[in-house]
């Protein structure tokens, strides 16, 4: 590995992380919303949030470049508070950021929907208030799927090529990333420098899957005993 | 004092609720399915969609008129629902010391884990406790808050709860030595006699009966809403230091009435313990018996209070030194004894009918 595919690795850990940092609260707080309402509109809003994981996302990538130029909607916000994104690091941040939202989400969400909400009742009426219940009971219960999910949505933002190329660039030493560097290098015939980055991403990539793998096997170690079973005693 | 005037809209029916109850031992009663756990969550704010007014010792709960709710963390009820509800993910000792705030509340943690005796099981996690054992840690969380209210789910209809692992010793323990006020939905006359003072009964989410607690358990009543209700003898007693023998000893229930029981194991003179003996249990005799010729111990003479049907069978309410008993009979049986309401009859109970329950 040289000098300088080692930097590329450490900006993309380095993005993919503060990316994946990002949406976590974020995530935690769509996911908890979407596992306890039960209203009309519920299915629609979770296509909505979904639509990344299907869409090209060179596609999503446009869209976030329209919003973002210095004439779009928020483009113009952040040009006069003086904060440039486009072609940064930050819009490399971003766009693996809305790419991995939905990784996050969808077990996260699955894994609260799993917490039984006559354990939150019970919390409550014990003298805690909701958000005390929600981090000593909710969270435990929990957290495999949400740790799940953060991995996941981590991978999809260590890997994410198409929305990043379009708001990032391809910028080497500030926005190229592995999924960038790979691209980058096979275009100009440096094929067997771009397969040493291959190997790379699919070291981290399955570290990562396999670890998710092994949480969602075993999910909860509380979840696999009914609590009504009599004990092995 | 607690004020129930409420609606709640259930699947099958509404349940429609309106009571006044004094509200210091309160028992619950009704067939499955009658409302009665939907009436403890609208209590404990732990259910929504009721519309009406709920108080307790004047502090308004719910009340539509004003769109008040107070939120279920400032209602200081002790919840313990049918199935325990443990946190799965704390240990016993976690579970009862949920409700109480950091650094406070050690008192009442090792009063509750006294109560209760669950000493032994605070290391140990939910999944490995029996289902009676759950009920106590359970209930010894809800006492350590020191809540206003008990409100306890039957327990005993969770299936796993073996009868003599009933909460009703320990509940008895609670209501004398922490006075908290409790409602306590069960199906057993005879446990709501001894811990309750008065009784509500449901039937498809309406009040059939409340008041007094003899008044509302009568077998008619109670047997024609509620078929599984179970008109169970039950007395609380206290150990004497006499030793009729090894395996006998007597329980003191009241100044005249001392019953002969199996002598409870690791139990001392002077410990407090319950009984119970089922109607079926119960002989009855027009003629006087002597305790030297019938093998059975107890032995009491006394007066038929009354004959009710239950089911095809009648159960005879029988007043002996100051303690009512449940004796169920068939009907040939009643009409050959000629039985009648203010007959004088003898009752007769082997020792090893009573069990012990715990």
């Amino acid at each position: 590995m040289s000098a300088e595919d080692f930097s590329i690795l450490l900006l993309t850990l380095r993005v993919a992380a503060v990316s994946t940092l990002l949406i976590l609260p974020l995530g935690i707080g769509a996911a908890w919303l979407l596992s306890r309402w039960k209203g009309r509109g519920k299915v629609s809003v979770e296509t909505f949030l979904s639509l990344p994981l299907v869409l090209p996302p060179t596609a999503v990538g446009l869209v976030l470049l329209e919003m973002l130029r210095r004439s779009g909607p928020v483009g113009r916000l952040l040009d006069r508070a003086g904060v440039e994104i486009l072609f940064t690091w930050k819009a490399v941040v971003l766009a693996t950021a809305v790419m991995s939202f939905p990784l996050l989400v969808r077990p996260a969400r699955a894994a609260l929907e799993e917490v039984d909400p006559r354990l939150i009742a019970i919390g409550r009426s014990l003298g805690r208030g909701g958000l005390d219940v929600f981090a000593r009971v909710t969270l435990p219960l929990a957290w495999r799927g949400i740790l799940a999910g953060t991995l996941l949505a981590f991978s999809r933002a260590f890997g994410e090529f198409g929305a990043t190329i379009l708001v990032a660039g391809n910028i080497p030493g500030r926005t190229q990333t592995l999924a960038l560097a790979i691209f980058h290098r096979t275009q100009i015939g440096r094929d067997a420098s771009a397969f040493r980055l291959v190997a790379l991403t699919v070291v981290v990539a399955f570290a990562a899957v396999w670890t998710t793998e092994i949480l969602q096997r075993r999910r909860s170690r509380y979840a696999g005993r009914d609590v009504t079973a009599r004990p092995a005693t | 004092m607690i004020e129930l005037d409420f609606r709640l809209p259930l699947a099958p029916f509404t349940l429609n609720v309106s009571a006044r109850l004094e509200g210091t031992a309160v028992a619950v009663l009704g067939p499955s399915g009658s409302g009665k756990t939907s009436l403890l969550e609208v209590i404990a704010g732990l259910r929504r969609g009721a519309v009406g007014r709920v108080a307790l010792d004047g502090e308004v709960f719910l009340d539509s008129e004003s769109g008040k709710v107070l939120d279920p963390e400032e209602r200081r009820i002790g919840y313990v629902p049918q199935d325990s509800l443990l946190f799965p993910h704390l240990d016993a000792a976690g579970n009862v010391r949920f409700g109480l705030k950091r650094g406070a509340g050690e008192k009442t943690f090792a009063e509750a884990v006294s109560i209760l005796e669950i000493t032994s099981l605070l290391s140990r996690y939910p999944a490995t406790l029996s289902g009676g054992e759950r009920q106590r840690v359970a209930l010894a969380r809800a006492v350590a808050t020191e809540p206003r209210l008990l409100l306890l789910d039957e327990p005993l209809a969770a299936v796993d709860v073996e009868l003599k692992e009933r909460i009703l010793p320990y509940l008895l323990r609670v209501r004398d030595e922490k006075k908290i006020p409790f409602l306590y939905v069960t199906h057993n006359a005879g446990e709501a006699g001894v811990l309750a003072r008065e009784a509500l009964l449901l039937q498809e989410g309406r009040v059939r009966a409340i008041g007094r607690v003899d008044e509302v358990l009568r077998p008619a009543v109670l047997s024609s809403a509620d078929p599984d209700a179970s008109f169970e003898n039950v007395f609380a007693g206290v150990l004497e230091p006499i030793e009729p023998s090894d395996s006998t000893a007597y329980l003191r229930i009241s100044d005249e009435v001392r019953l002969l029981v199996p002598r409870p194991i690791g139990v001392a003179a002077g410990d407090r313990a319950v009984f119970g003996v089922l109607p079926d249990d119960v002989l009855v005799s027009t003629k006087g018996l002597e305790r030297s010729s019938v093998s059975a111990r107890n032995v009491s003479a006394g007066e038929i209070i009354g004959l009710e049907p239950v089911g095809a069978d009648t159960l005879a309410r029988i007043l002996a030194g100051g303690v009512e008993w449940r004796a169920k009979l068939t009907a040939a049986a009643v009409a050959d004894l000629d039985l009648s309401t203010g007959k004088p009859v003898w009752i007769v109970v082997k020792t090893h009918a009573f069990r012990r329950l715990r």
